[in-house]
């Protein structure tokens, strides 16, 4: 997919959103239950300091002493990572201490950092590491025994790495569904790419077979975003249309005007003997020249900008062959057509007849009797999906030396000067054919004289 | 033989016109498609020169007129538009040749000559009776190999004789086919050219079929 594209825009854009905002959820769920499970962890530790104090005495030199044991057992294990202790503060001095059994003779020192946390109810909830390198949460509490007027602070702490294992079980879960949700959420963007671009698609694919000629308008009905264009596009082609239209009877009509004047200036000076009407008839064959020589380069820039143009190939050779028999008619040339059926031209009628009719019209003028067009697809020269078809005129005439073939193309170049024509035909047919990536080149015919291949575009 | 110029262009129609009435011709001229059409239909002619820019009636439409009422006159057409799918659209319509503009007058000249010969079925140039020929390029009549010297109408009337050789040509026919519209189509002149005709040439070739009118056949096949 191109970076440009807009499907690949459309998909990473909506997938780094997904991204993020899953990213963004899953820290928040975590968040919320770990917090969750560490208030319910604490709750349980408040519940135990709250037994400790009920039981809890304190005899006259202050040393504290518990009346019942506590129920849960863990707090009898050693270093289970469950622990109490009641420790009177600085200023009770010589008083003893207690703590649970789990906690041997060490005794949990809370920085004062973590008693910073301290809440407003007197509680600071945080976390410890004991002796074994368990993570501990503890909640301690600064209290004044009945039957004493010292504090004491009473702490009790939990295994919190008991927690961590549900946390991350927690968390595993957690990613692994954020995961599964992010797949799911990038193949449905995929999908809805596809989908919300199929319109464009199908608009690339109308214009293609408008490039190829296979229509000449944008057909189907559009999405609401997209008809604008699509009609815009119509107007586009159809606007191309009348300009090559109107430019083509602009120069129909300025040949016309030019060259009736340059008639009647040729033939009211042919008439007379003076140096004036010499000099006018040299002057009107320069520029009858001219005239030939820009109006056809006209006719083909006119011509080159026209797109979807596809002709059907049989109709123009038959109608050619036709009106070539009749123009030689006193020679007696007949002409014979080959051509595949629905064999279509990439390109406008009237080049496919100019080409083809400057090499048949050239054909006849040499041929003996004989003069054969044929055409039909090149399937060998196909490439990068363009198709091309050959079109080949062959005569029986005296045929053309290999060293004079080059020379035959240039503009203006009669072979031989006293056949007519005006020398423009076959650079017309070569510049021609160039515009629709075709070429001309010549062989030797079957039956002795000179073979002309066109190839150009077809189309499919 | 008498000719019909169909040009729009007022020098144009003026130097055809001209040039076919010194090559002999008696020539007819219209300057749009619809009095083209109309001479082209009324009138007989040996051939026409038609351009297909015309105002009021295309060329190619009056062409395709003629020919749908069964015209057959050879029609030469000369226009300035010389793309091949001008040249099919004309000669599907009915056209015997084509010459673009700007053209030269004896290429014109030419293929007029070339078209008339050819509607009358000959092949050659020449057209011979006997020891009579015609050379249509060169304008000469000889016999036996000996040049005849004739006047323009003399030789007028023996080419159209010659051009249907072995056809009863009607005296009403050579009138329309020699002379101007505005000719007296009673006179006697015809009578007198071909009696002309007759001592210059020597030999026995030009007959008269009484009260049909004129024959041109080998001499002793008098009908």
């Amino acid at each position: 997919m191109r970076p440009s594209s807009l499907s690949s825009r459309l998909i990473v854009s909506s997938a780094a959103v997904s991204i993020v905002l899953l990213a963004i959820t899953g820290f928040v769920l975590a968040s919320l239950f770990s917090a969750a499970l560490e208030r319910n962890f604490d709750h349980r530790l408040r519940a135990v300091a709250d037994g400790l104090l009920a039981n809890l005495d304190v005899s006259a030199d202050g040393t504290p002493s518990l009346s019942t044991a506590l129920a849960d057992t863990r707090f009898n294990l050693p270093l289970s990572g469950w622990y109490w202790q009641v420790t009177p503060l600085k200023d009770a001095d010589g008083a003893g201490d207690l703590a649970s059994a789990s906690l041997l003779e060490q005794r949990l020192v809370p920085s004062a950092a973590a008693l910073s946390t301290r809440q407003p109810d007197g509680v600071a909830a945080f976390g410890l590491i004991d002796e074994n390198g368990v993570n501990l949460r503890a909640i301690e509490q600064v209290f004044t025994l009945p039957g004493s007027e010292r504090r004491f602070s009473v702490l009790v702490a939990g295994n919190f790495d008991e927690l961590s294992a549900e946390v991350s079980a927690f968390n595993r879960a957690l990613v692994l569904s954020l995961l599964l949700l992010g797949l799911g959420l990038v193949l449905a963007i995929l999908v809805q790419v596809r989908f919300g671009l199929r319109p464009l698609r199908s608009l690339e694919n109308n214009l293609l077979a408008i490039r190829q000629g296979k229509a000449e308008q944008l057909k189907g009905a559009y999405p609401a975003e997209i008809e604008p264009v699509a009609a815009e596009l119509n107007l586009l082609i159809q606007s191309n249309t009348e300009i090559i239209e109107r430019a083509r009877t602009q120069v129909g009509n300025l040949a016309h005007a030019l060259k009736t004047p340059l008639s009647v200036l040729t033939n009211e000076a042919a008439g007379q003997a003076s140096p004036l009407a010499a000099k006018v008839r040299e002057q009107a064959e320069l520029m009858r020249g001219q005239v030939n020589l820009y109006l056809d380069r006209a006719r083909r820039a006119a011509r080159a900008q026209g797109i979807g143009a596809v002709t059907e190939v049989k109709p123009v050779l038959e109608a050619l062959a036709r009106t070539l028999e009749r123009i030689n008619r006193d020679k007696g040339v007949s002409v014979r057509v080959s051509c595949d059926e629905g064999l279509k031209f990439r390109g406008e009628k009237q080049d496919l007849e100019e080409m083809v009719g400057n090499l048949l019209d050239n054909a006849c003028k040499w041929a003996d009797r004989q003069v054969d067009v044929s055409a039909s697809l090149a399937p060998e020269l196909a490439a990068a999906g363009r198709q091309f078809l050959r079109i080949e005129v062959e005569d029986d005439g005296p045929g053309l030396p290999p060293e004079k073939r080059a020379e035959a193309l240039k503009r203006g170049r009669r072979l031989d000067e006293t056949k007519p024509g005006s020398g423009l035909g076959l650079s017309i047919v070569s510049e021609t054919a160039a515009m629709y990536s075709g070429t001309l080149s010549f062989d030797d015919a079957k039956n002795g004289g000179l073979k002309v291949s066109l190839v150009v575009l077809s189309a499919v | 033989m008498r000719l019909l110029v169909v040009e729009d262009d007022r020098d144009i129609n003026r130097q055809l016109v001209t040039a076919l009435q010194d090559a002999g011709y008696v020539v007819d001229s219209a300057r749009d498609g619809e009095e083209g059409h109309h001479l082209g239909d009324t009138e007989s002619y040996d051939a026409v020169v038609l351009d297909l820019g015309l105002p009021v009636l295309d060329g190619v439409s009056v062409l395709e007129k003629w020919r749908r009422a069964g015209k057959k006159m050879p029609v030469l057409i000369l226009t300035a538009r010389d793309r091949w799918s001008d040249k099919v659209a004309g000669f599907d319509a009915g056209a015997d040749d084509y010459v673009a503009k700007p053209f030269h007058m004896e290429e014109v000249l030419a293929r007029i000559r070339a078209l008339v010969r050819r509607a009358a079925g000959h092949a050659t140039s020449e057209i011979s009776c006997g020891p009579l020929t015609l050379d249509t390029k060169a304008a000469r009549v000889t016999v036996n190999g000996t040049a005849v010297k004739l006047t323009s109408l003399e030789f007028r009337l023996l080419d159209y004789l010659m051009h249907h050789k072995g056809k009863v040509i009607s005296r009403g026919e050579l009138v329309e086919h020699l002379y101007d519209q505005d000719f007296d189509r009673d006179s006697n002149t015809i009578e007198v050219f071909v009696g002309r005709l007759r001592k210059k040439l020597g030999v026995d070739v030009l007959h008269t079929i009484r009260g049909m009118g004129y024959c041109v056949t080998e001499p002793g096949n008098a009908a």
